[in-house]
């Protein structure tokens, strides 16, 4: 128990000593969450929620334009911003871009006329909707489609009150006539081999991906540690020690998963608290405290074995560093890390199910996202359970043939 | 002491072969030999750390295979290498070290102080190891080295890459350890010189055989016309001839 708080002591002095381990294992996934978070937000509010904010100016002194501004936010897509209507196009479109609107839409001084039918302007368009090139096509196309609906649906109720009496006497009774508030459409989703399915926000998807990502990269400094021990012989000496080849494989990793708990927390923590603080989401964490134990640990403990296994094949530093930071980068490119698995392309996600990373991903976000339970992460933490124990294997088999352990 | 009988070691190649060797208790024994004659896989095999072919060790009467920790408990080893970790201060070195020992609380304390006197630390103890100067290391690769009080020391080249002063000072620290702990010690250099000044016996390996044994000062006092030698390192060469011998 002494020796083990002394091994603990020993590891966590040199992972704070060293800058790049420090920098590699909390600062650069600090980053990575907090601008992820932050520059996917709209993209990812886009899967699950739309909100479109729009610059607005009401040019008509008619009453259709107050009631067309009134049904469109009614919509819950769409929030329309009024400014001065005597604002001219020039200044809109200054607004427009230094406050961050995707679309400012003037409503023109004809609008009424030409909503109702009757009176001067009633022939020209009475919408101009300014757009952001940034904005993709969908997003517009949507906003485009409503604007007319709703414009289409006005005009329809008007010309119903302008032909007054008219249906009455041929027997058709005039409120059926006026269009409907409600959608025809019925939406249904099916979800691929009836598997529960939410798609994340960014804070939540940012989070547990990059988590994922960083405890991968423990790589760095467990390999550094065990390379210089095996080189300057500190490893011989142990042995010399009696320290028992058992002692070894834990006092590397004890440490380490220990260390994989803080990134945990302090991740978490930054999502939870920081994020929001700039703008963002707030993360959610579920309400399963022994799941987010289980999957962390299992994530901590297949990262490790793998960060034992590239150290122990490695000959030097510099291979241990370039033969782990691509594997990860493979590792998280291919498993959703960088790109989320829900916008991937069928065979791509199916792809992704080969990276411990992404089993990791799924684990935590069936906590965080989903609200599972201990049991919903079992399959996940059983797999990367697996995949460690089979890295340590091969460790170890490289260890005696290197005559280490 | 230590008694080597018959000692063979293969790896790809046979590396000793019928090694013969005894040291006595309390004895400093340089070990000479040429790159991969063999000094490190016998220092190696003593320590419990490689496995020997065939023969028999026995070390303060215990045998080596069927007493390993008992004999490694009593026993010491200094790499040639400096083994610990850089990012540590001499202090907490020395503390990891002592603890895997399996030192504690007062026992550790009083053998980190009698560490840090002895390597003449004391002003540098709570000063991390990689803003050492190559002296300064080399002391607290051997302090480290003494943290169990050893009965018996492995020296592994201890002066590589060291100021004379520093040299001057481990060699008087081997000294005063044989003399005041009554430690035995195995002493390998490539340093001739190093190993007249410290040593009680020499012995020469070659090709992985004990070619010459004997105390030192009969080797350095023996007539000349037995080897036609006037220092060691003549002696050295004319024993293993002058060939250079560059490892693969």
């Amino acid at each position: 128990m002494i020796k083990i708080h002394y091994i603990l002591k020993k590891e966590f002095l040199l992972i704070g000593r060293d800058i790049h381990a420090v920098a590699v294992l909390f600062i650069m996934p600090a980053f990575f969450i907090l601008i992820m978070s932050l520059a996917m937000r709209d993209l990812f509010e886009l899967h699950s929620s739309v909100n479109i904010e729009v610059l607005a100016v009401n040019r008509d002194t008619g009453k259709s334009s107050g009631a067309f501004l009134k049904a469109m936010e009614k919509l819950r897509t769409f929030r329309f911003h009024l400014i001065d209507k005597d604002t001219v196009t020039e200044r809109i479109k200054e607004q427009m871009l230094s406050r961050d609107y995707k679309f400012a839409l003037i409503v023109k001084e004809n609008f009424s006329s030409f909503v109702e039918n009757k009176g001067k302007g009633k022939d020209e368009k009475p919408l101009e909707l300014l757009v952001n090139p940034t904005v993709n096509v969908q997003t517009q196309l949507l906003l485009k489609s409503a604007l007319d609906e709703r414009v289409a649906k006005l005009r329809w109720d008007a010309f119903i009150d302008l032909i007054g009496r008219l249906p009455f006497f041929t027997g058709i009774d005039k409120g059926k006539l006026k269009s409907a508030e409600n959608s025809p459409v019925l939406v249904n989703y099916v979800y691929k081999g009836g598997q529960r399915f939410k798609i994340p926000s960014a804070v939540q998807q940012s989070v547990p991906a990059w988590l994922v990502f960083s405890m991968f990269f423990i790589v760095l400094p467990l390999s550094n540690t065990f390379i210089s021990e095996r080189g300057q012989g500190t490893f011989m000496r142990l042995k010399s020690m009696n320290v028992s080849k058992f002692s070894l494989i834990m006092g590397k990793m004890v440490p380490y998963l220990l260390i994989n708990a803080i990134q945990v927390i302090i991740m978490i923590a930054i999502g939870v608290y920081v994020v929001p603080l700039c703008g963002g989401a707030t993360l959610t964490l579920g309400n399963s405290l022994g799941g987010l134990i289980l999957i962390s640990a299992s994530v901590s403990f297949s990262a490790i074995s793998v960060a034992l296994l590239i150290a122990a094949s490695a000959r030097t530093t510099e291979q241990a560093s370039t033969i782990g930071g691509i594997m990860n980068i493979i590792f998280g490119a291919i498993g959703g890390i960088m790109v989320p698995k829900f916008v991937m392309p069928g065979f791509m996600q199916d792809l992704a199910n080969i990276s411990p990373m992404s089993w990791g991903l799924e684990g935590f976000l069936d906590i965080l996202l989903r609200n599972g339970s201990v049991f919903d992460v079992i399959p996940e933490s059983l797999s990367l359970f697996i995949f460690g124990v089979v890295m340590l294997t091969m460790t170890v088999i490289i260890l005696r043939r290197q005559k280490e352990v | 002491m230590i008694e080597i009988k018959h000692l063979y070691k293969s790896y790809e190649k046979p590396v000793l072969k019928d090694v013969n060797l005894s040291v006595r208790r309390g004895s400093i024994m340089g070990l000479l030999g040429p790159n991969g004659a063999g000094k490190t896989t016998i220092i190696s095999i003593l320590i419990g750390v490689t496995r020997k072919e065939s023969g028999s060790i026995t070390i303060g009467g215990l045998d080596l295979d069927r007493e390993l920790k008992t004999i490694q408990s009593k026993c010491s080893y200094v790499p040639q290498n400096l083994a610990f970790y850089p990012r540590l201060t001499a202090f907490e070195n020395l503390e990891y070290f002592g603890a895997l020992w399996g030192l504690k609380g007062k026992k550790l304390k009083e053998r980190m102080e009698f560490c840090i006197d002895i390597g003449s630390m004391q002003t540098f103890a709570n000063k991390r190891v990689d803003k050492f100067s190559g002296g300064m290391k080399r002391r607290l690769n051997l302090a480290i080295g003494l943290l169990n009080d050893p009965e018996i020391l492995y020296l592994d080249e201890p002066t590589v890459g060291v100021d004379t002063q520093s040299r001057n000072y481990i060699l008087e620290t081997i000294r005063k350890i044989n003399r005041e702990r009554k430690a035995t010690i195995i002493y390998t250099s490539h340093y001739m010189d190093e190993i007249e000044q410290v040593s009680d016996e020499i012995a020469v390996i070659d090709e992985g055989k004990i070619i010459f044994h004997d105390d030192k000062q009969s080797i350095l006092t023996r007539d000349d016309n037995v080897f036609g030698h006037r220092t060691l390192e003549e002696l050295f060469l004319k024993l293993t001839n002058t060939s250079l011998r560059d490892e693969n």
